[in-house]
């Protein structure tokens, strides 16, 4: 997974409704196709217009792309520099304006957002408004589009630059929505065309695919296995769903849990060494969280938990992450236990964690077995495989403790091998920093593992899917 | 402490102009700009007479003072609004107050079941009331809060001041417009589409002079020098509502468009701030008021063919402005149909707003006359015979805004059908 270079790019993405709006004379279905065409062409050549504007969110700049008009500042003006005319939300509201410096560091700054209007004014004098009215039975369509459009651009480009590509991928975007509204018109019913960024492993970097709204993923297979093709994307798992859609950095999560708070560690320095670690995008699970008071009894669940997030966040399964009951409903279910379960506080172990998996998300994994804790330092291999293939986060429990191992720094001349541990027994808030620092979410020796205890490993197999 | 009201001493030759008048009780509007510090006074003008109506206090007359003030209101361009109602009478202040205060009351009423703009927390919301005994000169000045109805007389300063309207910055626009609205089978109001529209004005980036300000500041800065007339450019930037329709095709039994341009005016004195707000109500009741004042043309053909596509198109009336004497830059409108001259607008300025305009002094300059393309669709101006010879009507037969769907306008519309 390529993460976007925050100390070097700027993203800047475009987003407004535009409305869409025809009057098929006929309700014959290609006049109507023509109709659309003609409406989405009617919109192109809006955005190719002096009337269209670009506002930058939360400041005063304003910019006539097509007029080369720019408010507040030059259309040599580099990207970086905008920043500092963006006012930011925890300013008191009212209170005095100050700019936000330039953060570098910060990942919030890295996009620009901007919103697209049009300028309703125009040099006069004009004609005043005709009021024509046709009287024909007919088709009357009418959408607002959720025009969506996002640009990487370097932090030195000018915006003038930045602007001039945010247009075209806003006309390729217009473009894609007709071919997207026209492929799924069913009679005459429209679905709207509602596109979506996914960050590819580069040479493709962030791309953005129009999908209908409302069409769920496992209609959609035929579509994305053309956009696998078209990007030379393995045929093994999925770029494409809508889970995989890319997070803009300064967009909070709505749920609230840390995802990957892994990306900010330093990795550890192995002669030889390479780092092997989880794919894509989990969310940090564990004690207390939900108004659960599992302290004591629930890292296991919260440990499955984060599994169960990885395989939502990268598409394999719509469901949501499992509750501690419903993990224990499921248990029962499968008729590994009691049904005086459910509710209680019992802990589970990595082989309830395997059948869970397999009940509710229907995911298979491998279990592996070790007698003694000293034993892991030797499972350098099998875990750096399990990362290259699966990808997937590690539940290991046995003789007391459970946690999620996220990855492996492990050298194959030396054997040397070091663990990325996310400890599920953490009590706080979800504050990267004390959860960083204080190695709730770190990278452990050997030595970290009980030298006698014996363990299990889960290890989830990713499907093979698009 | 009561609210003050600055009158320019034209407005003072005016009414005392009527004391000296032999006639009876005259009653009359009272027009300017409130702020909500203080309101400025620019203009009266006394009710026209009606011949069949009776004495002040009925409920006839009240219709028809109210009726009055809806029309004049169609006439100011933002920033200038009805601020209240006079009455020059002998009788005592205090038996007058009843009248007066159900004349606001009703004037408010009316003119406000017209505006498609939503109010302001802050828009102020007392009317003024004004007794002048002709006799004494003895004036009388009352504020009611029009939106409280239990609401008691508050008196209130009246001071004449000369060059009240000379030192009024003016903010103009040219916009466009383009409404596309499903014709439906049953029933729709086009009312609820041109309130969707209105509130996408409302919602708009206001850019004065380019220059994008928080929606609150005031257009200036520094001293205001007096005389020099001041202007400004607007330019208003929309984006539509994010909605999410599922169902984005509708059968339907045709459309309306409404296309072209119009151009919009608001006046603000010196002290005055939010010079958007009245740039964006002016945008919509120009609009508003035009639309308004084509689908309530009477007619008396009312045919309908069915099955056959038809097209017709109307010209809406275009904005004739009239500057106000002797105030600067402030002038008032008027809508010209295709029909209609301009000594038509003279008269019509003459009628509701009392004022002694030559056509030379009309300014149709801002907006033209709309080119209808024929090929298709056959241009129709209303015949003369259509339009009544004084512009104000019997109250009785006003159109209400609530009631209206595109349905019910159809007997105007089809009168005039595509000749092919």
């Amino acid at each position: 997974m390529v993460l976007l270079d925050s100390e070097s790019v700027v993203i800047l993405r475009l987003r407004g409704p535009l409305e869409l709006k025809c009057h098929a004379d006929s309700t014959d279905v290609v006049l109507m196709q023509k109709a659309i065409s003609r409406s989405f062409e009617d919109l192109r050549l809006q955005v190719k217009s002096e009337s269209c504007v670009l506002a930058v969110c939360d400041s005063p700049v304003l910019i006539w792309p097509n007029k080369c008009v720019f408010e507040e500042i030059t259309p040599d003006t580099p990207c970086e520099d905008v920043f500092q005319l963006i006012q930011t939300a925890d300013q008191d509201p009212g209170g005095k304006r100050s700019t936000k410096k330039k953060n570098r560091k910060g990942l919030s700054a890295s996009v620009i957002n901007l919103s697209l209007m049009m300028e309703a004014t125009k040099p006069g004098p004009l004609s005043a408004p005709v009021l024509a009215r046709t009287i024909q039975t007919s088709h009357f369509l009418r959408a607002t589009l959720p025009v969506d459009c996002a640009v990487r651009s370097g932090c030195s480009d000018t915006i003038k630059d930045g602007c001039g590509r945010l247009l075209e991928a806003l006309t390729r975007q217009l473009f894609d929505m007709e071919k997207a509204t026209l492929r799924h018109m069913r009679g005459a019913t429209l679905l709207v065309p509602e596109p979506l960024h996914f960050l590819l492993p580069e040479p493709n970097g962030l791309v953005t695919v129009v999908f209908p709204r409302g069409v769920p993923d496992n209609e959609l297979e035929a579509q994305r296995r053309e956009l696998h093709g078209k990007f030379e994307l393995p045929d093994d798992r999925p770029y494409f769903r809508r889970a995989n859609a890319y997070h803009f950095p300064n967009e909070p999560y709505k749920d609230g849990y840390l995802r990957n708070p892994h990306v900010v560690l330093t990795h550890p320095a192995l002669d030889n060494g390479k780092v092997f670690l989880v794919q894509g995008f989990y969310s940090y699970h564990h004690y207390m969280q939900d108004r659960v008071d599992d302290n004591g009894w629930g890292c296991a669940y919260r440990s499955l938990q984060t599994i169960c997030s990885w395989f939502q966040q990268q598409g394999y399964v719509e469901r949501c992450v499992p509750s501690h009951k419903e993990i224990q409903q499921a248990l029962v279910d499968v008729g590994d236990k009691q049904t005086s379960f459910v509710g209680s506080r019992q802990w589970i172990g990595s082989i309830e964690v395997q059948a869970v998996l397999d009940h509710l998300l229907g995911v298979t994994s491998k279990i592996l077995f070790v007698s003694q804790g000293s034993e892991l330092a030797s499972k350098g291999r099998e875990l750096a495989n399990h990362f290259l293939s699966e990808g997937t986060p590690i539940m290991i429990g046995g003789g007391v403790l459970a946690h999620t191992i996220l990855g492996v720094a492990w050298s194959e001349t030396t054997g040397e091998i070091r663990y990325l541990i996310l400890d599920p027994h953490y009590t706080g808030a979800e504050d990267l920093q004390v959860i960083t620092e204080k190695g709730w979410c770190g990278w452990k020796g050997p030595d970290f593992w009980d030298q006698t205890a014996y363990y299990n490993l889960c290890l989830p197999q990713r499907p093979r899917a698009i | 402490m009561g609210r003050s009201y600055i009158v320019e001493d034209d407005v003072e030759e005016y009414l005392s102009k009527l004391c000296s008048q032999p006639a009876g009780p005259v009653t009359g509007l009272l027009i300017g700009q409130s702020s909500v510090q203080r309101d400025f006074v620019v203009m009266a003008t006394r009710t026209p007479q009606n011949d069949e109506s009776a004495a002040a206090g009925t409920s006839e007359y009240k219709e028809w003072v109210s009726e009055h003030a809806r029309q004049v209101s169609r006439m100011l361009p933002g920033g200038l609004s009805v601020l209240g109602v006079f009455i020059v009478s002998e009788s005592d202040a205090k038996d007058t107050l009843t009248t007066l205060r159900q004349l606001v009351f009703s004037v408010e009423n009316l003119i406000s079941s017209e505006q498609l703009w939503t109010p302001a927390e802050d828009d102020v919301t007392d009317c003024v009331t004004l007794h002048i005994n002709p006799k004494t000169r003895k004036t009388v000045c009352r504020t009611f809060d029009v939106k409280d109805p239990k609401s008691v007389a508050k008196p209130a300063d009246w001071k004449y001041q000369s060059g009240v309207c000379s030192s009024w910055a003016t903010v103009s626009c040219w916009l466009s417009i383009d409404l596309l609205v499903p014709l439906p089978d049953t029933s729709c109001l086009f009312q609820e589409e041109l309130k969707v529209w209105a509130q996408q004005i409302e919602r708009g980036v206001c850019v004065i002079d380019g220059k994008k300000l928080p929606e609150d500041s005031e257009i200036k800065t520094g001293q205001v020098k007096k005389n020099v007339r001041q202007t400004y450019t607007a330019q208003l930037l929309i984006a539509p509502e994010v909605q999410t329709v599922t169902d984005v095709v509708q059968r339907c039994g045709g459309c309306v468009s409404v296309r072209g341009a119009i151009h919009s005016r608001a006046f603000l004195h010196s002290n005055k701030p939010k010079a958007k707000l009245a740039e964006k109500r002016d945008i919509i009741s120009t609009v508003a008021t035009r639309v308004h004042m084509l689908l309530e043309e009477p007619s008396t053909q009312n045919e309908q063919n069915k099955g056959r596509k038809q097209t017709e198109q109307f010209c809406l009336p275009r904005r004739v402005f009239c500057p106000v004497k002797g105030s600067g830059s402030l002038s008032v409108c008027d809508y010209q149909f295709s029909d209609e001259g301009l000594s038509e607008m003279t008269d019509r300025f003459k009628e509701m707003l009392d004022m002694e305009a030559a056509e030379d002094d009309l300014d149709a300059t801002q907006e033209m006359v709309a080119e209808v393309i024929e090929s298709e669709t056959t241009a129709v101006g209303l015949g003369p015979s259509m339009r009544p010879k004084t512009a104000l009507r019997c109250p009785t037969h006003s159109w209400s805004p609530h009631c209206f769907t595109l349905e019910q306008t159809s007997p105007i519309i089809s009168s005039c059908r595509e000749r092919r």
